[in-house]
């Protein structure tokens, strides 16, 4: 019980530091938006409008007020869920973003599954090759992998498998004629509540190459951290004593090894998740995916100012996301915190 | 004669400074190594294959792009933008990093909190998404890419070389010359910096890595320098819309980035692994 309270405590303190981060993001990105050379007034307006039409425009958006006044108008509107809306699409921002989102969060945790089960195998694999000729060869390609990030391997995944094999789909999410089920925005989700297997098998096709391609990149990181810290674990005594107890490799492995080289490998993992969040977003364009990345870069090339705005601020609420989760499973798992 | 040094020795360090000086040899001397003048459009000749291929033409080694430009010249004059911002981004983002690395590490207290708080923000933000909006905010352009990169990249530096300051303000040395009387900066660019410098080496070499991939991701999506001087990133673009007909379009770029990166990242582990005193005898070959 103690336990709980102290996860608790722990966490909401770490829910709470996260709002003055978010509060200052929110700045910044207000920031560095508004001393762009473009008049969102005058964008807003048909090419003919003249320039009482612009004043007026600019005076109705508010722009003709100090910059501090404008910021506390955009924060308080967008702690009300609203983040303006599009210039380009002449839709509502959270309904942009909202439409968008699912796709890229299914995109993530797919792509985290495979990058979690590549780094942990491959960790067991260059911890299980250690001081061997085979270790020096797998040493070199990680670093060779290293030099990949999911950018090139994206390419590299859709030339092989898309263009010359042809055995894998690379573009979008569905192939044409496909029913799309609507209930939560969850496209996988949703195809397989309401029984849409067709539609379900055909969804994950397309996103075997993208999740792969985030998975791939992910994982020679974990690959590298859990190789050391098994090997850290397995330099402690206790080891040893299991050996002279008489224990199978294979348990001691599993019971002593992973069990306390996994937590340096999860911490890691936080930060990492966070850095494969922000990846899905060329990886969405490569394979002209339908989320939150294609809307963002679309709203790039127009300098639609609240798409890129709300996009922005939604992937730094989502990687504080991760990181908080992330965190708490440390929490939970760390043996250290049930002595207390 | 002055003995070779240890690090020079290292067969990492040696394949990757054999990997850059043949970039930066690309990047000198491209309009006399490049066949064609890479903004030239052969309209007639689309798409054309490689050379060795069929319908291949001996004019263009590897082919040409969706607007008949010549791939190979193409290819040779785009390490210069690489290179530029390779070299440029990560000193740019060296300095602001250590800086504030050594700032905080040397100083603790408020000030070390007030540095690690900004890094803690700007890690909220996932780089790639902050890259674009800095260039969005910033304007395309061969300097505002460097801009972007150094603005987003500095905390990579200052994360590291904060925790290794903090180790070695800690050391006798340190002490000493606090006590004979040395100034802070001087105490900081003496005693300190002369400690954190390998580190700080390594980052770098790996620093230019990742900024040859952040350039080549932002001219993919036409956010880096004008469509007029030739760059990796936009080599994959064209290449995309084009993917059936000519794959091999995007091969050549992809390959060439791969290259370049790899060429720094086995660099910095070679320097890494010769520099680091801590590391036994045993870890270094």
């Amino acid at each position: 019980m103690r336990m709980f309270a102290t996860i608790a405590k722990l966490l909401v303190m770490r829910v709470l530091t996260a709002i003055p981060i978010l509060f200052v993001v929110s700045m910044l990105l207000f920031g560095i938006l508004r001393i762009l050379p473009v008049d969102p007034a005058a964008m807003s307006l048909p090419p003919n409008a003249t320039t009482q039409e612009v004043e007026a425009m600019r005076s109705e958006m508010g722009l003709n007020r100090p910059i501090y006044e404008q910021f506390g108008i955009w924060l308080g509107k967008l702690l009300e869920g609203d983040i303006g809306r599009s210039i380009h699409f002449r839709q509502d921002v959270t309904s942009l973003i909202g439409s968008t989102l699912p796709a890229t969060i299914e995109l993530a945790l797919l792509a985290m599954m495979v990058g979690t089960v590549l780094g942990i195998a491959g960790g067991l694999f260059l911890f299980y090759v250690r001081g061997t000729r085979a270790e020096a060869v797998m040493d070199f390609v990680s670093i060779l992998l290293l030099s990949l990030p999911e950018f090139l391997w994206s390419l590299f995944l859709l030339l092989i498998f898309g263009v010359f094999f042809e055995v894998l789909p690379f573009t979008g999410r569905l192939s044409p004629g496909f029913e799309r089920p609507v209930v939560t925005g969850f496209l996988l989700f949703d195809s397989l509540i309401t029984g849409n297997i067709a539609t379900l098998l055909n969804a994950m096709q397309h996103m075997i190459l993208p999740s792969l391609a985030l998975g791939i990149a992910l994982s020679p990181a974990l690959m590298r951290v859990l190789r050391s810290s098994l090997l850290d674990a397995y330099q402690d005594d206790y080891i040893h004593q299991a050996r002279l107890r008489g224990l199978s490799e294979k348990r001691l492995l599993v019971r002593h090894g992973l069990k306390n080289a996994i937590l340096p490998t999860l911490s890691l993992m936080g930060v990492q998740f966070g850095f494969l969040f922000g990846g899905t977003l060329l990886v969405e364009i490569i394979y002209s995916y339908p989320g939150m990345g294609n809307l963002m870069v679309d709203a790039i090339r127009n300098a639609d100012l609240p798409i890129i705005q709300g996009a922005g601020l939604t992937y730094c609420v989502a990687v504080l996301v991760i990181s908080i989760v992330v965190d708490s499973l440390y929490l939970i798992l760390n043996p250290k915190l049930r002595v207390r | 004669m002055r003995p070779i040094p240890l690090w020079l020795k290292s067969g990492r360090v040696q394949t990757g400074l054999v990997i850059i000086a043949i970039l930066a040899i690309c990047a000198l001397f491209a309009p006399w190594l490049a066949p064609n003048d890479p903004n030239e459009q052969d309209l007639l000749a689309i798409l054309a294959p490689p050379a060795w291929a069929d319908g291949g033409d001996a004019l263009y080694p590897l082919g040409t792009d969706s607007l008949g430009r010549c791939v190979l010249s193409r290819l040779i004059f785009s390490a210069r933008v690489a290179l530029t911002v390779a070299f440029s981004a990560s000193v740019g983002a060296m300095i602001i990093g250590a800086f504030f690395a050594h700032v905080a590490g040397y100083f603790g207290g408020w000030v070390d909190w007030l540095i690690s708080r900004i890094v803690e923000i700007w890690l909220s933000f996932p780089p790639v998404i902050l890259s674009l909006i800095l260039m969005v905010g910033l304007g395309t352009g061969l300097r505002n890419v460097v801009l972007a990169i150094i603005l987003v990249d500095w905390t990579r530096f200052c994360r590291v070389l904060r925790s290794e300051v903090i180790v070695l303000r800690r050391r006798d040395y340190v002490s000493a010359a606090q006590l004979v009387g040395f100034s802070h900066w001087r105490t900081i660019t003496r005693e300190i910096l002369p400690g954190t410098m390998p580190l700080l080496i390594t980052l770098m070499s790996l620093e230019m890595g990742v900024a040859i991939i952040v350039e080549a991701i932002l001219s993919f999506v036409g956010m880096s320098v004008g469509s007029e001087t030739p760059a990796w990133g936009q080599m994959i673009a064209d290449a995309r819309q084009n993917i059936y007909e000519a794959p091999f379009n995007m091969i050549a770029p992809i390959l060439a980035i791969f290259f370049a990166v790899f060429g720094f990242n086995i660099l910095g582990d070679g320097l890494r692994r010769t520099l680091d005193t801590r590391l036994t005898q045993t870890e270094r070959t």
